[in-house]
C-alpha cells in the first residue's frame, strides 16, 4: 500500500508529494499515539509474570546483590526448581491439590449435569425457586461461610481432611456450573432423549450417554473453570486444611513467603510452576470462555 | 425380555434429578447462613463444643459499632480496597478495551496479540499474584526499588507494603492488575455490540471523534457499566487474599479490611461470635449490591426473552 501511494505521487508535482508524505507521517505518528500507550500498558500488565518466570531461573548469588541490568541473564538454570522439589514439601502440595481439584471437578460436573438436565426438560413447580436459589448461592459472600463451616466440619470430623474440602469446592463451584451447563443442554434438541428413551434408556443414561457427549464441547468449558476455580482457592484451603501435609499448592506457596522469605527464585519457581495448569487449561478454552463472560455481562 | 415400565411417573423425575445438587447447596449455603445468625449472638472459641455457646445477645453487633478498628476496617473496605481500585479498574478498562478496538492495531495487525496479551493477569491464580508482586515491591532486591533508586527518584528502597505511606497505594495496584483484564474483556463485548451504523449517522450529523463518544458510546456502555461496577463491588468488597497475603492487616492495624477482620477475630482472636457478627453486617451491605444485580439482570433478560 505504502509503495503503491509513493509510485503514485511520484508522478506528481514534487508539491504534490510532499502533501502525502505529510500526511502518510501524520498518520504514522497518529497511529503511535494508539501503538505507544497500548504497548505500555500491555508491558505493565506481562511484566509481573515475566519477571517471575526469570527470576525463578537466576542463580541465588544473583538475587541476593544488586545486580547491572545488563547482566540479568548470566547464568541462568533450574536450581530453584531444584531446590523447591528436594529441600520443600512443595511436590507433596502439588498432588494435594492435584487430587482435591480433579476429585471436586469429577463431582460438580455430574452433579451439575444432572440438575441442568432436569431444569433444562422439565418445567415443574419448584423450578423457578432452584433456579433462584443457585443464583443467589453466586453473591453471597464466601467470607462468611467460613466461621459456621469450620464448626460443622469439625463437629463430623472433616477438617484437615480431603472429603471436607472436596464438599466445600463441590457446593462452591457447583451453581456456576449448572447455569453454564443449563445453557448448552438447552442448545440440545429434545427430539434426541425420546429417541433415546424408546430405545428403552433410563434417564440417567440419557444425560450421560446422550446429551453429555453432544454438549462435550461447551462442558469442557465448565470442567476447565471448575478445575481453575477450586486449583486457585486460598482461603477455604488455608483455614480448613492447617496439618502441613494437607496443604494445597495455593497455601503451601503462600507458606513460603514467611518460610524462605530470603530465597525468592524458589518461592517464584513454586509461583511459576502453580501458574502453569491455570495456563495450559486457560487456553486451551480461552476463546469459548472469553465470549462466554463477555456475553454473560453485555447480553441485552 | 421384560422392558422396563414405559410411562414411569415423570412428576418425581425433575425433583430427583436436581435433588443431589440442591443437597449440596442446602448443607453448605442454606445451613452455614443460619448458623452464622446463630452464632452471631453466641460466645465461642473454636476450642469448645457448639454445644458450651453462651447465649450474649447484641455484644457482638454492638462491638462492632464501637470498636473503632473494626470502623477503620469498614472504612478501608469501602474506600482503599473496593472504591479506588472499582473507579481505577473502571477507567483504565475502558481505555485499555477503547486501545484494543481501535483499527490502528487491525492495520498493524497487532490486535490478535494485544487481545491475548491482556488477559495474562487474570490467568495468574491470585496468590501468585501477590507472590509476583510481593518480589517486585521487596525493598532490597525487588526490580522496582532497584529502578528507582538507579533512576535517582529514591536514595535508597523502600518497603512499599510496610509503612503507611504507600501499603494501600501498593495493595490497590495488585487488586487492579489482577482484575482489570475482566473489565477489559466485558467492556470490549460492550464496544463490539454497539450498531456501527450509529457512529456513521453521528458522523452524517457532522459530530466529531469526542462528540460520537460522549453520544453514542458512552449511552450505549451503561448498562454493562452498571454490571461490571456491580460484580466487582460484591467480588472485591468481600476479597480476602489480597490484603491477608500482602500486607496482613499491618503496619498494625492500618490495612485491615472486614474480610481480614472476620478471619482474625474468629481465628486469631477465637472469637467465632464476633467473625459472625462481622459476616452478618458484611452480607447485608453486599444484599443491596446483589438485588440490584439481580434487578437489573433480571430486567435485561425479561427484555430479551
Amino acid at each position: 500500500m505504502t509503495a503503491d501511494v509513493t509510485t503514485k505521487a511520484a508522478g506528481r508535482a514534487a508539491g504534490e508529494e510532499q502533501v502525502v508524505r505529510r500526511d502518510r507521517d501524520r498518520r504514522r505518528a497518529r497511529d503511535l499515539l494508539v501503538i505507544v500507550p497500548t504497548s505500555l500498558i500491555l508491558f505493565v500488565l506481562v511484566f509481573p509474570v515475566l519477571w517471575m518466570v526469570l527470576t525463578s531461573l537466576r542463580p541465588t548469588t544473583a538475587l541476593a546483590a544488586r545486580t547491572p541490568w545488563s547482566q540479568y541473564f548470566d547464568g541462568l538454570g533450574f536450581g530453584a526448581y531444584g531446590r523447591l522439589f528436594s529441600g520443600s514439601h512443595f511436590g507433596r502440595y502439588l498432588l494435594n491439590s492435584l487430587l482435591v481439584s480433579a476429585v471436586s471437578t469429577a463431582c460438580t460436573i455430574v452433579l451439575a449435569c444432572l440438575a441442568a438436565y432436569g431444569l433444562s426438560r422439565f418445567r415443574f413447580r419448584l423450578r423457578g425457586t432452584v433456579l433462584a436459589v443457585v443464583l443467589a448461592t453466586q453473591l453471597l459472600p464466601f467470607v462468611v461461610l467460613i466461621t459456621p463451616l469450620y464448626i460443622a466440619l469439625g463437629e463430623v470430623g472433616l477438617l484437615n481432611s480431603y472429603v471436607g474440602l472436596v464438599i466445600v469446592y463441590v457446593a462452591m463451584t457447583l451453581p456456576l456450573a449448572i447455569y453454564l451447563t443449563l445453557g448448552y443442554f438447552n442448545t440440545i434438541p429434545v427430539v434426541l432423549d425420546e429417541a433415546a428413551r424408546v430405545d428403552g434408556c433410563s434417564t440417567v443414561g440419557i444425560v450421560f450417554r446422550v446429551i453429555f457427549p453432544i454438549a462435550l464441547p461447551g462442558i469442557a468449558t465448565v470442567v476447565v473453570t471448575t478445575f481453575i476455580a477450586t486449583w486457585e482457592e486460598y482461603f477455604f484451603a488455608s483455614v480448613l486444611m492447617t496439618s502441613d501435609d494437607l496443604k494445597t499448592v495455593q497455601v503451601g506457596l503462600s507458606s513460603f513467603f514467611g518460610e524462605y522469605a530470603s530465597d525468592w527464585g524458589m518461592i517464584m519457581a513454586a509461583a511459576t510452576v502453580s501458574t502453569i495448569p491455570t495456563i495450559v487449561l486457560f487456553s486451551v478454552v480461552q476463546k469459548r470462555l472469553v465470549a462466554g463472560m463477555a456475553a454473560g455481562s453485555v447480553k441485552e | 425380555m421384560i422392558s422396563r415400565p414405559v410411562s414411569r411417573p415423570t412428576a418425581r423425575r425433575p425433583y430427583v434429578l436436581t435433588i443431589p445438587a440442591l443437597v449440596v447447596i442446602a448443607v453448605l449455603f442454606l445451613f452455614p447462613s443460619v448458623y452464622n445468625v446463630v452464632l452471631a449472638f453466641q460466645k465461642l472459641t473454636p476450642y469448645d463444643l457448639p454445644s458450651d455457646a453462651e447465649w450474649v445477645g447484641w455484644d457482638n453487633f454492638e462491638s462492632i459499632f464501637t470498636d473503632p478498628e473494626i470502623g477503620s476496617a469498614a472504612f478501608n473496605t469501602v474506600f482503599w480496597l473496593t472504591a479506588l481500585t472499582v473507579v481505577v479498574r473502571l477507567v483504565l478498562g475502558l481505555a485499555l478495551a477503547l486501545l484494543l478496538q481501535s483499527r490502528v492495531l487491525h492495520r498493524w495487525r497487532l490486535r490478535g496479540i494485544a487481545r491475548t496479551l491482556v488477559l495474562v493477569p487474570w490467568m495468574v491464580p491470585p496468590v501468585v499474584a501477590v507472590a509476583c508482586w510481593k518480589w517486585i515491591f521487596d525493598a532490597n532486591t525487588g526490580v522496582l526499588n532497584q529502578f528507582l533508586v538507579s533512576m535517582h527518584i529514591l536514595d535508597k528502597g523502600e518497603a512499599f507494603l510496610a509503612q503507611t505511606s504507600t501499603a494501600w497505594w501498593a495493595v490497590a495496584a495488585i487488586v487492579v492488575w489482577r482484575e482489570l483484564p475482566f473489565v477489559v474483556i466485558v467492556f470490549m463485548a460492550g464496544l463490539q455490540s454497539i450498531p456501527q451504523e450509529q457512529y456513521e449517522a453521528a458522523a452524517l450529523d457532522s459530530a466529531g471523534r469526542r462528540q460520537s463518544f460522549r453520544y453514542v458510546t458512552l449511552p450505549h456502555l451503561r448498562p454493562v457499566m452498571i454490571v461490571v461496577v456491580l460484580m466487582t463491588v460484591i467480588q472485591t468488597f468481600n476479597n480476602f487474599v489480597y490484603v491477608w497475603l500482602t500486607t496482613g492487616g499491618g503496619p498494625g492495624t492500618y490495612t485491615q479490611v472486614l474480610a481480614t477482620q472476620l478471619y482474625s477475630s474468629a481465628f486469631v482472636s477465637n472469637e467465632l461470635g464476633q467473625g459472625a457478627a462481622i459476616g452478618i453486617v458484611m452480607t447485608a451491605v453486599m444484599g443491596v449490591f446483589a438485588l440490584v444485580y439481580l434487578r437489573v439482570t433480571s430486567d435485561r433478560e425479561g427484555r430479551s426473552a
